[in-house]
């Protein structure tokens, strides 16, 4: 059990990874890392669906990848720190969690 | 231009996300080709957004259109339930889209 959780949360740190590959990958050594890491994140992903609670995994993977791109962007790639955005991005980020959490809860297939 | 391409990739991943439940209930060449199409398109069209949009905006709304899209197609033709919970939730997501857009 445990293992799995610490795949999700590899495969959230991966998806930081290859969500920065898609704004700054520029030749073809970081567009093939970009893919590899997406198929990597995709892979552990798949494997945990079969051991963990499908709400609350998406929600631990979405909550990393939104959080980790925007912490990302600010302090590697100097992204000015914005107040207003970064209570904007929080806002979404708890209605996609929400929705999430419910989905999980009714039927846990779908979302 | 921004934009319309993360609403796009937005829509893109919820016709992947059609084409992964169609894929898990009937394994076969359509549905697999619809699945990839959808993602395939939706990570091409997020890249082309992130080229004028900021990283984190792009991912979460990206992220939030996908989340939404599926579930409102969800209550919408497929006999989902529509209740309070999570029509709120929903509109937390669209007034922080508006927001980012107006603020960007």
């Amino acid at each position: 059990m445990t293992k799995y959780w610490i795949y999700t949360l590899i495969a959230g740190l991966l998806e930081i990874v290859w969500v920065s590959g898609f704004k700054y990958a520029h030749d073809f050594w970081t567009w093939a890392g970009t893919a590899l890491t997406l198929l990597l994140s995709f892979f552990l992903i798949m494997e945990c669906l079969k051991k963990l609670p499908v709400g609350t995994l998406y929600a631990v993977f979405t909550g990393i990848g939104t959080a980790g791109t925007v912490v990302t962007e600010m302090v590697f790639f100097h992204e000015p720190v914005r107040i207003g955005k970064l209570i904007l991005i929080a806002i979404l980020l708890a209605g996609v969690l929400g929705l999430k959490a419910l989905s999980g809860e009714k039927q846990g297939g779908e979302a | 231009m921004g934009w319309l391409f993360v609403l796009l990739a937005g829509s893109c991943e919820v016709i992947g996300v059609i084409g992964l439940n169609k894929v898990s209930q009937k394994k076969n060449i359509k549905n697999f080709l619809l699945m990839e199409a959808g993602f395939l398109s939706s990570f091409a069209l997020l890249s082309l957004a992130m080229q004028t949009l900021s990283m984190g905006t792009a991912y979460a709304v990206w992220t939030g259109i996908g989340t939404v899209g599926s579930i409102v197609m969800g209550m919408l033709f497929f006999g989902e339930s529509r209740d309070r919970k999570r029509l709120f939730f929903i509109s937390l997501v669209v007034f922080a889209t508006i927001g980012l857009k107006v603020i960007s």
